[in-house]
């Protein structure tokens, strides 16, 4: 399927922090607390980015007790969007890398 | 194109430290991979392997940093590569650096997956095997 590069999917993968959520929940599904505790990011700001996801049609949401867990839907996510969020995510953290080798601040969101 | 990722980042560093991080196996073991072998030349073979994954490929352009024109505008010093994982369809990683006004350097990343194109028109992709007949390819371009 054509993506459409102007849509919600791409605004939604444009920021690399969405970016990062996205490829960890597509290696397994998680709830927004699980996620906070792996990733260097607030509770409240995984929330933010998940609803982003969500309303994108990126991740599809699943009662957990109190919670709410997490899955990648595959329809919307065709194969050049999983590999732009995959190969992005990748580019972010050796850039990190090199950055860091040069002195340069580590940039977090 | 879709299949394209696109980053820079400033490094408070002049053009030729920065080409130096982007061509010596020990610096590119810092940041690009956990090994790297590159033979700088254009058409040279490189190996990367990434935790247990190896990726093979080929590298299609190698310019140093002019150090003697500042005149000129664009990308002073300029790495392309392409790499494949196993089957995967290659893809082709260009690293461009420019020096910005207070002597740092702005480094740009594209990586991107041109042959992807051949996939539309029914010609295999290549995978692996596109790290030897990617040249061909792209010479025929």
């Amino acid at each position: 399927m054509a993506a459409d590069p102007s849509g919600p999917v791409f605004s939604a993968l444009a920021d690399p922090t969405r970016r990062q959520l996205l490829t960890a929940i597509a290696q397994r599904p998680a709830t927004a607390t699980e996620l906070a505790n792996e990733l260097p990011i607030s509770r409240q700001a995984v929330v933010k980015h998940l609803s982003a996801l969500s309303q994108a049609g990126l991740l599809a949401r699943e009662r957990a007790g109190r919670d709410v867990r997490y899955s990648v839907t595959p329809a919307p996510l065709s194969d050049a969007v999983s590999w732009m969020a995959q190969v992005g995510g990748q580019w972010d953290e050796r850039l990190a890398a090199l950055g860091r080798q040069f002195g340069v601040p580590t940039a977090r969101s | 194109m879709i299949d394209r990722i696109e980053r820079e980042l400033e490094l408070p560093a002049s053009p030729s430290e920065v080409w130096l991080a982007l061509t010596d196996p020990v610096w590119l073991a810092g940041w690009l991979a956990d090994e790297v072998s590159l033979e700088l030349v254009p058409g040279g073979h490189a190996r990367f392997r990434i935790g247990d994954q190896l990726r093979s490929g080929w590298v299609e352009e190698i310019s140093p940093p002019d150090v003697g024109d500042r005149e000129t505008d664009g990308p002073t010093g300029r790495l392309a590569f392409w790499w494949a994982h196993g089957d995967e369809p290659a893809s082709r990683v260009e690293l461009a650096l420019i020096p910005t006004a207070d002597g740092a350097t702005l480094l740009q990343v594209v990586e991107s997956r041109p042959l992807e194109i051949l996939d539309l028109v029914g010609i295999p992709l290549p995978g692996l095997g596109g790290a030897s007949y990617g040249p061909a390819l792209v010479a025929a371009a």
